[in-house]
């Protein structure tokens, strides 16, 4: 096996779950995220790239939820930036 | 009285299913180079991406492929129909339409059965394709 | 990226709070578009529509799925953090339960919860610095049938999981006997079967005997989704799978922990799954202990 090439979970972000009312749906990404961060060890300014799953409608109290706004409120600027999955 | 359930949002690709439809008659794209029918309507075969085409007519007989029924309302137009049946219908010309299937209780639908189109006008300008039981 | 050397550590997230706002009713009318005239609404009835077609092709149906609900529902039990820990489920249960759209019901569904998770992704020549013991990808695939349920003539399988899942296993090198444990995308019980059966563990319609006597949950000889899974513990798309896979490799599990603690095999690999539409997007990963 090629280990530069080779790549590994280092960290998971958990939140609060099951009926949490009265949040929003990026503040549910932005809180695994720092958590995941955190759980790996690492800062954010290490963070550079960013993949957010799926662009489901937003309820109708929050705005639009892009990975660009995930990015602009966890304040980095990935080298890597996509909306993936299904 | 007032249609209370979605209608079809007509487009550039399939005005001229719906148009069809209003006609009763159910037409599909024939591929004029592999004779592939295709459903839903589109610029290209899928299977080898020729753009003429030649909109043949359906005979309205097929069988059913799969089909759920619906204990859950999620829309209110669709209330006082529950349990209804949702179904794929294979054409006999090949193309595979979602649909409802009308006329027989949701006990009686099972998959390979033989259907044929009913009409249900649901506007001046829309009409629906369901099917029933085949005779 | 990683790959490309654009990136060196990828935080891969997801949130939503799809039980407590109304974005899950602005998402099932999003997402139905023209299959709305005909009230077909949402992945439970493009599911259900599957489901049915497995039903006559091969031997599957309740008496399988109950198997899945049940083994995954054992899991969240271990699981203090999923939404159904405390709710055991028996076959009668399981039997009982009211139909969403028939042929599945409510436990054969996915949960609707708020809440969200993250993993991040680096090299494992970094990841051996940091924290934890790093799970580590050893192979990929994914494959994308992309025909829309109302087209599909595979529903009752090969889906993509059969590609997806040869690629992966032959980037990692190993064989489906290596395989420890399973983190299935298990938006259904259904989903589960067709992906486990053309991932080749058992042959179409062999299901309900393999899945018999608890192999899934604890203490099983193939344990699928440690966690409670999606079904169970919360849904948060791929993410549920892949990070209860990177956890359970860490060994960061606690009661539910893979290995001795649970009669299981220890988990040096695991295999994980991710669908996207119905049935239309599908992609594996081969997570392990090096």
């Amino acid at each position: 096996m090629n280990r530069e090439k080779t790549y590994a979970i280092a960290g998971v972000g958990y939140t609060p779950q099951g009926r949490v009312p009265g949040r929003t749906s990026l503040s549910f990404h932005l809180e695994a995220c720092t958590n995941a961060i955190a759980d790996a060890g690492l800062t954010k300014d290490a963070i550079d790239g960013l993949i957010c799953y799926r662009h489901f409608p937003a309820s109708s109290d929050e705005n639009d939820l892009t990975p660009h706004l995930v990015a602009q409120h966890l304040g980095i600027e990935p080298a890597y930036l996509s909306q993936d999955a299904n | 009285m007032e249609y209370k359930k979605p209608l079809p949002r007509i487009n550039g690709d399939n005005r001229e299913f719906w148009e069809g439809c209003r006609n009763h008659e159910l037409k599909f794209q024939k591929c004029a180079s592999c004779g592939h029918v295709r459903f839903p309507p589109s610029l290209v075969c899928p299977r080898c991406l020729c753009r003429d085409v030649e909109w043949i007519a359906s005979a309205g007989a097929g069988k059913v492929y799969t089909y759920a029924v619906y204990h859950t309302v999620y829309h209110e137009g669709f209330r006082e129909d529950a349990p209804y049946v949702v179904a794929v219908v294979e054409l006999k010309e090949g193309p595979r339409l979602l649909t409802n299937i009308v006329g027989c209780s949701p006990d009686e639908v099972s998959c390979e059965m033989p259907v044929s189109v009913v009409w249900e006008d649901v506007t001046p300008d829309i009409s629906l394709p369901l099917f029933r039981p085949s005779a | 990226m990683l790959d490309a050397g654009l990136c060196r550590n990828v935080l891969i997230s997801y949130g939503h709070n799809a039980l407590s706002s109304d974005s899950l009713l602005a998402m099932l009318m999003d997402f139905a578009g023209d299959d709305a005239v005909f009230g077909h609404f949402g992945a439970t009835g493009g599911y259900a529509l599957a489901a049915r077609r497995a039903m006559h092709e091969f031997n599957t149906g309740p008496q399988t799925w109950k198997h899945i609900a049940v083994g995954e529902r054992a899991w969240a039990n271990l699981n203090p953090l999923a939404v159904m820990h405390g709710r055991p489920m028996s076959f009668d249960d399981y039997l009982s339960s009211k139909y969403v759209v028939e042929p599945l019901r409510l436990p054969d569904n996915c949960l609707v919860n708020d809440g969200g998770r993250a993993v991040v992704v680096t090299t494992l020549e970094r990841a051996r610095d940091l924290k934890h013991r790093p799970a580590v990808i050893l192979g990929l695939g994914q494959h994308n049938p992309s025909v829309q349920v109302t087209q599909s003539g595979t529903l009752a399988g090969s889906t993509g999981a059969r590609k997806a899942c040869e690629t992966a296993l032959s980037m990692a090198g190993i064989t489906r006997d290596d395989v420890d444990a399973c983190e299935i995308y298990d938006c259904f019980t259904y989903t589960v079967e067709v992906t486990l059966q053309d991932y080749g563990f058992f042959g179409p319609g062999e299901g309900e005997s393999w899945f018999s006597e608890g192999t899934i949950g604890p203490g099983g000889r193939m344990p699928v989704n440690t966690s409670g899974g999606q079904l169970s513990e919360a849904y948060y798309m791929g993410l549920t799978p892949l990070s209860e896979a990177a956890m359970q490799i860490m060994g960061r599990c606690g009661d539910r922990q893979l290995g001795p603690a649970t009669g299981t095999a220890e988990p040096n690999i695991i295999l994980v799954s991710d669908n996207g539409g119905i049935l239309q997007a599908h992609s594996c990963c081969v997570l392990g202990r090096i």
